[in-house]
């Protein structure tokens, strides 16, 4: 696996990991314990994703970290090379 | 509103064409069961939710269902590219691509094309929270059985992530549920339908 894939697999697992904290506080919106872990998988998403697109292009449309043209770029997230 | 990123929820790499299987596969996209009619239920449903909690599950459940259709039109993509017609006509694939070439089609495995028939907006909480919880389980049934068809570890492995997506989902909802029960009358949950009538 390329380095920029690896790096693409860390912010799709502390991403994932994110957002299944944020559905379970749905339900559990007192729960402290999940929400402090919640603002630790933020600040890791943040950083690895700022890496990221720093190297290789933009993953969010409204991205301060990239220039315009690589967003309309190839690969888009259906093809095989971006995943 | 929505902003699209430009990933997957959970990388989709599949090395070789299978048009056999993404016959199958494609009813997740527009079946009966599949990725478009859970989000458009979720997100139809939210309005008429009398509490903050549900609100809030249906709103972040329905939004991760796009990224689920999203996986799934991706799945079918890639089980279709560089097909030769001889290909295309021993998978069966020929009745589909008469109409579709290879774009990819919200319909059911059967041949029929997405309906919002496949889902219900009651404005009843009870009903509609009971529809979720089974229409996640219906989910997980359709998966497990492309899972049944699916040799290749490539495709096997994004639908298991979105078999297990439902089973997680089964879980929230049926706490949902139960926050809803629990602001009720126990001796009768069914005396008022909470999200129209004042108590």
């Amino acid at each position: 696996m390329s380095e920029k894939d690896a790096l693409r697999r860390r912010i799709y697992a502390v991403e994932f990991a994110a957002w299944e904290l944020h559905l379970f506080l749905d339900t559990h919106p007192n729960n402290n314990e999940a929400a402090a872990k919640l603002e630790e998988y933020r600040m890791r998403a943040e950083k690895l994703r700022k890496e990221f697109e720093e190297k290789y292009g933009p993953i969010g449309e409204t991205t301060q970290n990239t220039s315009r043209w690589a967003w309309i770029s190839d690969p888009w997230p259906w093809e095989k090379e971006a995943n | 509103m929505f902003v699209y990123e430009k990933r997957l929820q959970h990388p989709v790499k599949i090395k070789n064409s299978n048009p056999q299987l993404a016959k199958m596969i494609i009813t997740q996209y527009g079946g009966p069961h599949g990725e478009i009619g859970a989000s458009l239920r979720y997100l139809s449903q939210r309005y008429a939710m009398p509490y903050p909690e549900l609100r809030a599950i249906l709103t972040d459940i329905g939004t991760e269902e796009l990224g689920h259709l999203e996986m799934v039109g991706t799945i079918v993509y890639q089980l279709t590219r560089n097909l030769t017609p001889e290909q295309i006509k021993e998978a069966g694939f020929d009745t589909y691509f008469v109409d579709h070439t290879t774009g990819v089609y919200p319909i059911a495995a059967s041949g029929v094309p997405f309906s919002a028939s496949t889902f219900a907006v009651t404005g009843d909480t009870i009903a509609d929270l009971h529809e979720d919880l089974s229409a996640e389980q219906k989910a997980r049934m359709s998966y497990d059985n492309i899972l049944r068809f699916a040799d290749d570890p490539d495709v096997r492995e994004p639908i298991k992530f979105l078999r297990a997506r439902e089973i997680v989902h089964f879980q929230r909802f049926g706490e949902g549920l139960r926050i809803l029960t629990d602001k009720l009358d126990s001796k009768n949950f069914y005396a008022f339908n909470p999200s129209f009538d004042k108590k």
